[in-house]
């Protein structure tokens, strides 16, 4: 047997500048200013005066080697086999020659890839791994993300929005990707305790850890029919399922419980309003695949409201923050519910602690 | 549709339609030669009709010597669909910002393809390539056809995760200090905190060229490293002059959207009180041909941002409010090797940086890792009267 | 006396090996107990990463996860998992 020794490792990942266009690696630090010509379009113009023409198209995130090839094909065609992804999963087409960007556009819609989610539009949703490959799921992502897009599609394409929106999607607690400072997160969610499964828990789990993995000190060791266990407390439970992080005898995944929740009014960037979290505004919905029809209204729901009262530049929480919550809840008609209130650490920061109401 | 096995997909195909490009039609676009998206179709099928998954994880979790850049993934219904009973995810390593050569593409594309479902995530939420499904026996070989082409694995578990950036200076006017060399360069000095782990917990780390913060590092990472300024805002009068006449309201929308109200517009002059700008960039992001960032450039340095798990969610916090950011960055490497000597002390197993410091006390904390308290580390003092003092004063002792 | 790297990557060894199935040990633990076993003059926190290093290219042990990294002995491929 080989030993790791004699394999080539830790080289770390390829420097950055090989895959650069020659525009970049001349201009590299000497940019001068960009402009978005149309939805989906940029230039950047250097001090030099040279131009880079971006072209942004949508993707899955999930995309075949067949797809990734007819990316690297387009990029050969249209920018000298120069290409990026964004951080939020879109294609990036870097050209030097604006007369070629329509044509690109033509292909990559042909290959059924639209180009937008620059300026005040919908970007792509950041998302997770779902049904199709994690194991703590409580909701799919990918299938969510297209039935969402497929409505807001128009959003992506045009900008015809007052500012920026950012909608994220994880399908579990983990929040891979962070989705808890987006204007608009869904967030898969558990509702049922764990169901243990005591065969065999002692083998695969070491029971303090499993005790020490719960935030609300909901489980203790136990015997159940002689076999050395956990017991859930069922009151002190909220789903997080942390303990099944750690213990795959935890078990969470509950069809009639789990669901999908909404959150909105997060932000990431400092511009104007520092960054801040997502508030609650649907604690569930059901999960009705193939295509979440309650989902996908909700979150049009919120966008309309949002499109329709928010100032220029104005993000989903600032706009929240001038009009009030109580007004955020009348004008989407979404319930507020018991859940709506904090309970966990801290959770009297959270309530309203003036007279400063808006009465009418 | 059937897929070549003859079985049916009613409800994926739904998801077939619509204007959005669709994961389902990429899944089955290699359905014809790889029986491992066949089956992965038909245990997504089923997931959709039970409305529950059917992974199951742990196990392997990376090549020989490697503790990170492999999820182990097994499947529940293995019996059903034998060919995702060991289903795999890959994380490799990204270049800084995502910039690809079509070979480089393709040349991903020629190993997956041997070795793998040819499914990929471009990319994944830290920043990896993410080749999606394979199995134990193909780990090796593709770990040395990568190597080969100068590509490595990424982090998982309990070590430095694969750190990312904004595409910063390769493109963006407004980056002040250069991203991907910096991300390029700790990626590459912190090897072995990224492959072999031995922290308590996860550490991300990620590079925000400008306070726009486009890789969201203030919610994701552990360290946040945002660009800054600490000089005047760069003013074209005559541009600013040209986006009024263009119809701009810039009393309405760029003064009266600045967060400290230090912008003055009389008509002819756009005038800063630079000393209460706090560089929130709205003013240069939407006149962006008049305004630029001043020209003495460095980085705020954050830490502590996570999910919920598994103390609830925190956004990181100002360490270092200003720092310049020049190779070979040794200022920076020292405090994170001074915060992963303590936390790798103090903390709990699956404790993150930013839950170590609620419990230990952020001044405690900064005591231990040799950093000088200032206000700029926090929204405001305390309000709450009981305040620890490890020393107190007997009769007698000597006042200092 | 000062230990070298296979002196403690065995010693880390040994104990994964006693305390499998019973206890699972994070790359933090095992160097906390060569530096009490060894004494801290003789066996410091560098040496235990090389150690470390040592033990896992050597593939007596392994890196496997469960809501964190741990080191034990290599498992039966689909043993674990619930
Ligand atoms: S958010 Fe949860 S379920 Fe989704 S991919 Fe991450 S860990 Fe898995
Ligand atoms: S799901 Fe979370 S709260 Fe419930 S028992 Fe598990 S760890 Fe505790
Ligand atoms: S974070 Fe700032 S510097 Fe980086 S890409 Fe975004 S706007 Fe540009
Ligand atoms: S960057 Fe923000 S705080 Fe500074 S002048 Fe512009 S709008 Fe005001």
């Amino acid at each position: 047997m080989a030993t790791a020794t004699d394999r080539r490792t830790d080289i770390g990942p390829p420097n950055y500048s090989r895959f650069l266009p020659p525009v970049i690696k001349k201009n590299y630090g000497q940019w001068k200013y960009h402009e978005i010509l149309k939805p989906g379009v940029m230039v950047h113009v250097a001090e030099s005066g040279d131009k880079l023409f971006t072209v942004r198209a949508a993707s899955p995130r999930l995309v075949s080697i067949k797809k990734l090839r007819q990316f690297a094909d387009l990029a050969d065609k249209y920018c000298g086999g120069h290409l990026r992804f964004t951080s939020r999963n879109n294609v990036e087409f870097l050209l030097t020659d604006p007369s070629k960007i329509d044509a690109l556009i033509a292909d990559l819609k042909a290959i059924g890839h639209p180009v937008g989610g620059l300026g005040n539009s919908i970007s792509n949703i950041v998302h997770t791994q779902g049904w199709v490959h994690c194991h703590s799921a409580a909701t799919d992502a990918s299938g969510v993300v297209k039935c969402v897009m497929d409505d807001l599609q128009e959003y992506f394409t045009q900008m015809k929005l007052p500012g920026k929106l950012r909608i994220a999607l994880a399908c579990c607690l983990n929040m891979c990707g962070a989705v808890h400072c987006s204007d608009i997160a869904i967030l898969g969610v558990h509702r049922r305790p764990p169901k243990v499964q005591h065969d065999g828990l002692n083998k695969v789990c070491e029971i303090p850890n499993v005790v020490a993995a719960c935030p609300t000190a909901a489980i203790r060791p136990a015997m159940v029919d002689g076999k050395q266990s956990v017991e859930v407390l069922e009151e002190r439970c909220m789903f997080c399922a942390n303990c099944f992080s750690v213990c795959p005898a935890m078990q969470m995944a509950d069809p009639l419980n789990d669901g999908v929740s909404i959150w909105v009014g997060g932000k990431v960037s400092n511009a104007r309003h520092e960054p801040m979290f997502s508030k609650l505004a649907v604690p569930y919905l059901p999960n009705t695949p193939p295509r979440w029809p309650e989902v996908v209204q909700a979150v049009r729901t919120i966008v309309e409201v949002w499109a329709k009262g928010a100032r220029k530049y104005e993000r989903m929480g600032e706009f929240i923050e001038r009009i009030g919550w109580p007004r955020f809840f009348k004008l989407t008609g979404f319930e507020f519910t018991k859940q709506h209130i904090d309970d966990f650490r801290h959770a009297g920061l959270t309530y309203k602690r003036s007279a400063q109401l808006r009465q009418s | 549709m059937a897929d070549s096995n003859g079985k049916q997909t009613p409800l994926l195909d739904e998801l077939e339609k619509g204007p959005w490009p669709s994961f389902v039609k990429e899944i089955k676009s290699m359905a014809k030669e790889s029986p491992m998206c066949q089956d992965l179709l038909g245990q997504l099928e089923k997931s959709y009709g039970e409305k529950r998954g059917y992974w199951k994880h742990g196990g392997i979790v990376g090549v020989m010597g490697y503790g990170g850049g492999v999820i182990g993934r097994y499947s529940f219904l293995n019996e059903e669909f034998p060919h995702v009973a060991h289903f795999h995810t890959i994380r490799i390593n990204q270049p800084s910002g995502w910039f690809y050569t079509s070979d480089a593409i393709r040349t991903l594309c020629d190993i997956w393809e041997k070795h793998g479902s040819g499914l990929t995530n471009m990319h994944g939420s830290t920043g990896d390539i993410v080749f999606l499904g394979t199995q134990t026996s193909e780990l090796e070989p593709i770990f040395k056809e990568l190597t080969e082409k100068d590509f490595d694995l990424g982090g998982s578990g309990s070590d430095l995760r694969t750190p990312s950036c904004c595409v910063g200076q390769s493109r963006c006017e407004w980056a002040c200090y250069d991203t991907m060399q910096l991300c390029d360069h700790l990626t590459h000095h912190f090897q072995d905190e990224l492959h072999r782990p031995a922290f308590p917990y996860k550490f991300k780390i990620k590079c925000a060229g400008c306070p726009n913060d486009c890789v969201a590092s203030v919610a994701r990472a552990d360290m946040s490293i945002i660009g800054t300024w600490r000089d005047n805002i760069q003013i074209d009068q005559a541009a600013v002059k040209a986006y009024a006449d263009g119809g701009m309201n810039i009393e309405r929308d760029i003064c009266g959207n600045c967060p400290t109200k230090c912008m003055q517009w009389d008509g002819k002059t756009l005038t800063i009180d630079n000393s209460n700008c706090v560089k929130c960039m709205h003013c240069i992001n939407n006149m962006t041909k008049a305004l630029r960032p001043g020209k003495d450039r460095g980085a705020t340095i954050l830490l502590g941002a996570k999910a919920p798990i598994v103390d609830g969610a925190l956004l990181s916090s100002v360490l270092v409010p200003f720092i310049k950011l020049e190779p070979p960055y040794e200022e920076l490497k020292d405090l994170i090797e001074r915060i992963w000597e303590f936390w790798g002390e103090h903390g709990k197993n699956r404790e993150r940086t930013g839950e170590l410091i609620q419990r230990v006390g952020l001044g405690n904390f900064l005591e231990a890792i040799g950093v000088e308290p200032i206000p700029e580390m926090v929204a405001h003092p305390r309000e709450n009267p009981f305040i620890f003092y490890e020393e107190y004063l007997e009769e007698g002792d000597e006042e200092e | 006396m000062a230990r070298t790297a296979q002196e403690v990557a065995d010693a880390m060894f040994e104990l994964v090996k006693e305390y499998q199935g019973k206890k699972k040990f994070k790359a933090g633990d095992l160097t906390k107990a060569m530096i009490e076993k060894f004494g801290q003059a003789d066996c410091d926190k560098q040496l235990c990463k090389t150690a470390i290093r040592t033990l896992m290219d050597s593939g007596r042990c392994v890196y496997t996860y469960f809501g964190g990294s741990f080191i034990e002995l290599p498992p039966k491929e689909g043993a674990e998992g619930g």
